[in-house]
């Protein structure tokens, strides 16, 4: 590129600009910063309290909350609510709409469940409107 | 001009907010989560890969040494408080529960009351 300026002068100065090494830097610091950028997807949380099951048998000497078991059966990840059983999160969220959310409600979980599901327990239950979500892990 | 691109080049370099490696790369489950928009201090991040690695600062550690990692972090709270100990988990939603059951056993028996499990927003 070649820019050129007039002055006013009689005299014409030529000025010259070589801009080719500046688009090589650009582009150099372009690739840079496109490499070292980390892409952070949006996450969010969730926040249960943390009980064993000796204390969760403790516990029931004084209340009885609620209890959701998240186990497998017959080769399925499912969720045990009293005598129902579900496989989709929304319809034990729908189960639990009705309960009453004063004592709470534990989610014991085995340990050949993927996390992924036992986590679909914890959101049923914070979004069917449980501030008391315990989570028990059954080894 | 070199000596701008080279004043650019110090300027990013030197304002660059290098994130902390906290965070492994694991597949979250995909929950909405409690859309508390709330920023909190997040405390310590132990990542649970599909391995079933636990993961705290890009250093892969055991049940023993994430206790005493724990320990540090109860130290270093507010009044020695170990219910007021911040705990996010990130675990890989493919990985069995077996390793969380324990890491949360662990965090339990320290007195740590309440863990947030870490969810990505589908």
């Amino acid at each position: 590129m070649r820019i050129r300026t007039k002055s006013s002068r009689t005299n014409v100065e030529n000025f010259t600009l070589n801009l080719a090494s500046m688009i090589d830097v650009t582009f150099l610091l372009l690739i840079f910063f496109m490499v070292t950028t980390v892409l952070i997807r949006p996450e969010d949380r969730l926040t249960p309290l943390l009980k064993t099951r000796s204390d969760e048998t403790a516990a029931q000497q004084d209340f009885q909350p609620q209890r959701i078991e998240v186990l497998i059966m017959e080769g399925l990840p499912t969720y045990r609510l009293s005598d129902q059983q579900f496989t989709i999160s929304t319809d034990l969220q729908a189960a639990l709409m009705p309960l009453p959310k004063e004592p709470g409600i534990f989610i014991n979980v085995e340990d050949q469940v993927p996390i992924g599901f036992a986590v679909g327990a914890l959101q049923a239950a914070h979004d069917a409107g449980f501030t008391k979500v315990t989570y028990v892990p059954v080894s | 001009m070199i000596d701008v691109v080279f004043l650019l080049i110090i300027f990013f370099m030197t304002t660059a907010q290098f994130a902390k490696l906290t965070r492994a790369e694991v597949e979250l489950p995909r929950e909405q989560g409690e859309q508390n928009r709330v920023p909190e201090e997040e405390g310590i991040v132990i990542n649970i890969t599909l391995g079933g690695n636990i993961v705290v600062s890009t250093e892969y550690v055991t049940l023993d040494r994430l206790e005493l990692l724990v320990q540090e972090e109860i130290q270093r709270a507010r009044g020695r408080n170990a219910e007021k100990v911040r705990v996010l988990i990130r675990a890989d939603r493919n990985c069995d529960a077996a390793v969380l059951n324990r890491v949360v056993t662990r965090l339990q028996h320290m007195g740590v009351g309440a863990a947030r499990i870490a969810t990505e927003i589908p």
